[in-house]
């Protein structure tokens, strides 16, 4: 990826940032907004996560655990010690994601593949277990309703735009890291992990540290979450939400930088839509989502890029980020 | 289903969430049957205060975070008058938050958790159903007089791991030390919800010898447990309790020959008691609609119409949520599930159902196919008896 | 614990180790021959035990009949699948994630086709007349239903071993698994083998779903709650490893029926502790597929 597509990525995180900040202004009811706050959460989730799986080819099947911790961290705060620690409860999900990522880090980046994907399951899933059994401290599987972000941000507008400033950020740096040195050298550990030893490049340090930057901002979005929905419950731990954030990033196209936020939109936008007028939705998805796997080879982004690609009449084949 | 069908009369409009997928998809089915059978009996008879009545339901999915954003849409593009339904109570504890932030009434028809009447209970929040609570202490009057007939000392419990199914066998230990019920705890077991495979809880169980197996399952889980367990003899070596949702009808219908006699079951509506006019057509006109017998959820969305109906006359408008509330507490009225001589109401303290409960003994009977086995040999516990005590509450915030 | 007792739960989990190998065992199988990982091998389970209960509860055809047409209408339906939608994906860039999205679309379908057909209430099927009842011998007592599905499991063990060694067929499986260009330039179907071994993996999913149908509650949503099990059994034997799958399950299977005993309120981690450890100790799984030698 050169200075041109660095530029790319900014100008479309920059439209992107415009189109919804302008959702506020723009919205005709509460609930539209709602809705982008849920693309955006779920959309710096997905992007953090293919942070690990696109572009280090590392598939794990566990950042629920991270998404979870960070959405407990603030809703516990809030809960045991008061609204005001709603920001340092976030904070502290951020830290504890860390810090847990580098301890899990050490003992699941031995092994590689499949192995890699089962241990970030399991794992994911004591974690759950812990959660969800754990009632006298976290109400188990009834969730902890009433997190209310303190002052201003308890309105909702304040809120959004908060969580947007925050959710660009992340992108911003993601997006920078991806085309940094950095990124070039995850995308060789992607594709030939020995070559990159040979470069004298330590693969495992590498993989350690995407890890935690991804388990970081996964553990954001989960955090951001609890102050949108106000209620949080221990489905954000389980399988089924790591699984939800693999299918957004695949059907988005996960060799690209914007492809999983794409597809997060579009999921969440789909469910909507199909849930509202029909309950045979999980038909419906279920044929929308296996003819774009049959339709589109390289995920949404790669079907858009193919389009651009023919009205510019270059018949060249589009650019894929760094693939060969 | 659309607004614009309905633009020229005044509409109350109902937003139910129930589940339509899944394990819990025969409970939302059912729901959703009753309650639009109850609006068409209302609107058939010109509605509520010149107001006509409406459902929208979308599948909730069983998903906490789903039901959120669903109830969301609801209030601010469908603009629904009331939240509706939902079978898992952690969904119920979720949606009664939305309801207290946005000021809309919220009538729970079917989950059972008690804290959303007690110590969760907001303003806006109403619960048409009995939570476990109630059955749990009906369940330990029971036991305190079957160790009059029969003497018993140890009890094993199974159930679900997750809040309903500790929440029963902790309100039946309460109300069993309430009642001065002597017992001995021999084992609790906690398989996940949704297990497929109890063979090595029952043998378990089995090793324990209890006089009574307290179950603590519901729906598919309650099938397969039963199975499991008949030909290792369990039913002839303890007595199998399960008074909240052990007698569901899907349950009865599902089993057939299969399921054991002499078993003592609960459901929050039964459709062979009470023995009353009322309901016994609701339980035809529900078969005559769908073409089979309801399970106990159907009740609790029949009623919950009714009760908004009730509601919407009194003031005169949907909108007041302020003073449809004033005029839910401690609203009477008279139910299916009423035996003759008593009316349900609303408790205006807590904003729960008061009902009666009926526990009954599995017993051949062809009335209601597929089901071969119905409950009977009934035993009537008096509502005012079964709500939680204040101390109780307390102890719980 | 008196031994009569010990005797008894081992047999416990030795029954709920055969379900589990039984639904693992497809899933490996698919996996060992052509690396696909099918997510919705959990939804031809739950077809089967449909199909079943459509022949035995509604037509009133034996269990014997069910369980063989179960069988077969999953594995038809799987055989299709394959040759319709999962064969256009194979040597795409990121198979393997496609894969996943591919097949957990037909978790999706096949869910609301199981409702369109036949609707949300739990469905039963009735054990055959002989196997009702248990057996019984000082103090251990154990249903003769589940001696049965032990011993079917065994049978199924003994009957792949069979295939994959003693046939054609299994060997062309096989050697599919390690080389499949080599064996298109000797003029193998490779494609057709891999529809086929589809067909018998599925069919063998959709024979355990009438099997537990006695036993369990036939009811939607089964497809997606019996795959995680079968995910962890197929990974602690070591993927695509047929035995290691039967050794795993083993495993599992007993140290959740000894889990139930001794802390029965943790039971539910056992799965996951067990394999969270043991990949923690040996990475490639239990039994890792074997390095064979290319010639």
């Amino acid at each position: 990826m050169g200075g041109k597509s660095l530029s790319n990525t900014t100008l479309v995180l920059l439209i992107g940032l415009a189109v919804f900040a302008l959702v506020p202004v723009l919205k005709t009811t509460n609930y539209q907004m709602l809705l982008a706050a849920h693309v955006l959460v779920w959309g710096l989730f997905a992007v953090s996560f293919n942070m690990l799986f696109g572009v280090t080819g590392m598939l794990s099947f566990g950042q629920a655990l991270y998404y979870g911790m960070g959405a407990y961290s603030v809703g516990l705060c809030v809960k045991y010690l008061g609204a005001a620690w709603f920001f340092p409860g976030m904070l502290l999900g951020i830290v504890l994601a860390a810090l847990f990522a580098w301890l899990l880090g050490h003992l699941i980046i031995r092994v590689s593949g499949v192995f890699f994907t089962m241990l970030t399951l399991a794992f994911g899933q004591l974690g759950w277990q812990v959660m969800f059994k754990w009632y006298s401290f976290t109400g188990g599987d009834d969730g902890v309703q009433n997190i209310i972000p303190p002052g201003i941000f308890a309105n909702k507008v304040v809120y959004y735009y908060l969580l947007l400033a925050l959710v660009g950020a992340s992108l911003w740096f993601m997006g920078r890291l991806n085309a940094s040195p950095m990124g070039l050298i995850l995308r060789c550990v992607r594709q030939n992990p020995e070559r990159v030893r040979f470069l004298g490049r330590r693969v495992r340090r590498n993989q350690q540290r995407i890890y935690m930057i991804s388990s970081l901002f996964t553990a954001l979005a989960g955090g951001l979450m609890s102050g949108v929905d106000y209620s949080i419950h221990t489905d954000m731990f389980y399988w089924t939400t790591s699984g939800h954030v693999i299918l957004m990033s695949i059907l988005g196209g996960i060799g690209q930088f914007f492809g999983p936020f794409l597809g997060a939109a579009v999921i969440i936008v789909i469910e909507d839509v199909v849930g509202a007028f029909t309950e045979y939705w999980s038909l419906i998805i279920g044929l929308v989502m296996l003819g774009m796997v049959l339709g589109l080879p390289h995920g949404l982004m790669g079907g858009i890029d193919r389009l651009k690609a023919r009205f510019a009449g270059s018949g060249a084949r589009p650019a894929r980020d760094g693939r060969s | 289903m659309h607004a614009s069908a309905f633009a020229q009369e005044k509409v109350v409009k109902i937003g139910a969430l129930y589940p339509m997928s899944g394990r819990a998809g025969i409970y939302g089915m059912d729901s959703v049957a009753a309650a639009e059978m109850a609006i068409e009996e209302i609107n058939a008879k010109g509605g509520a205060a010149g107001y006509k009545l409406q459902l929208i339901n979308t599948d909730d999915k069983s998903k906490p975070d789903y039901a959120v954003t669903v109830a969301k849409r609801y209030i601010s593009d469908d603009k629904v008058n009331f939240l509706f339904g939902v079978v898992s109570s952690a969904v119920g504890l979720a949606l009664t938050e939305v309801s207290k932030q946005e000021k809309k009434i919220f009538i729970g028809t079917d989950h059972a958790a008690t804290e959303l009447t007690a110590q969760n209970l907001q303003p806006y929040y109403f619960r048409v159903a009995n939570n476990t609570f109630q059955s749990m202490a009906a369940g330990a009057l029971y036991l305190k007089e079957l160790a009059q007939t029969k003497p018993w000392k140890t009890i094993a419990y199974i159930g679900p791991d997750y809040a309903y199914g500790h929440a029963q066998i902790e309100e039946l230990k309460f109300n069993l030390d309430r009642f001065g019920v002597k017992y001995q705890m021999v084992g609790e077991f906690w398989p996940k919800l949704f297990e497929a495979d109890y063979t090595s809880y029952i043998t378990s169980i089995m090793q324990a010898k209890p006089d009574i197996v307290v179950s603590g399952f519901w729906g598919g889980d309650t099938v397969a447990f039963i199975k499991q367990a008949a030909p290792y003899g369990l039913f002839e070596k303890s007595l199998y309790f399960h008074p909240d949702a052990g007698g569901n009808y899907e349950l009865l219908s599902a089993m057939g020959d299969s399921l054991p006699l002499g078993l003592v079951l609960s459901a929050r509506h039964h459709n062979n008691w009470p023995d009353t006019a009322m309901n016994k057509d609701y339980v035809a006109k529900f078969h005559k609609k769908t073409g089979r017998y309801p399970t106990y959820s159907a009740e609790g969305a029949y009623v919950g119409v009714y009760a908004i109906a009730e509601a919407v006359k009194k003031v005169g408008n949907p909108n007041d949520s302020d003073a449809l509330v004033k005029a839910l507490e401690g609203m009477k009225f008279q139910e299916p599930e009423d035996p003759e001589g008593f009316v349900s109401y609303i408790d205006p303290a807590s904003h729960q159902m008061v009902q009666v409960q009926a526990i009954g003994v599995t017993m051949p009977n062809t009335d209601y196919p597929p089901a071969t086995r119905m409950l009977g040999n009934w035993k009537i516990y008096k509502a005012e008896d079964l709500l939680p005590p204040k101390e109780w509450i307390e102890k719980k915030k | 614990m008196d031994l009569s007792f010990f005797v008894v739960q081992l047999l416990s989990g030795l029954t709920m180790a055969t379900f589990l190998f039984l639904i693992a065992s497809g899933l490996t199988l698919i996996f060992g021959v052509g690396k696909v990982f099918n997510f919705a091998h959990g939804s031809f389970f739950m077809l089967g035990a449909y199909a079943g209960y459509q022949l035995s509860s509604v037509w009133g055809q034996s269990f014997w009949l069910s369980l063989v047409a179960g069988g077969i209408f999953a594995g038809v339906l799987g055989m299709l699948a394959e040759f319709l939608f999962l064969r256009r994906i194979y040597g795409r860039a990121d198979e393997g994630g496609f894969q996943i999205l591919l097949t957990y679309s037909f978790i999706l379908i096949i869910d609301d086709l199981v409702k369109l057909v036949w609707g949300t209430e739990y469905k039963s099927l009735a054990k055959p007349a002989v196997l009702q009842g248990a057996f019984s011998f000082s103090g251990i007592v154990i249903p003769r239903y589940n001696v049965a599905v032990i011993l079917i499991g065994l049978a199924v063990v003994v009957a792949a071993w069979w295939f994959l060694n003693r046939t054609r067929a299994g060997r062309i499986a096989r050697a599919s698994a390690l080389d499949r260009e080599m064996l298109a330039v000797l003029g193998v179907n490779v494609p057709m083998t891999m529809t086929l071994v589809f067909g018998i993996a599925t069919a063998l999913a959709g024979m355990t779903g009438v099997l537990a149908a006695p036993l369990r509650s036939v009811t939607p949503g089964a497809g997606i709650e019996v795959i995680i099990d079968s995910l962890i059994v197929v990974v602690l034997g070591g993927l695509g490893n047929f035995w290691g799958a039967w050794l795993a399950a083993l495993l599992l299977g007993e140290v959740n029926s000894f889990a139930v005993v001794f802390v029965p309120k943790w039971a539910t981690l056992f799965s996951y502790l067990v394999m969270a450890l043991t990949l923690l100790f040996k990475p490639e799984g239990l039994f890792a597929p074997r390095k064979v030698r290319r010639v």
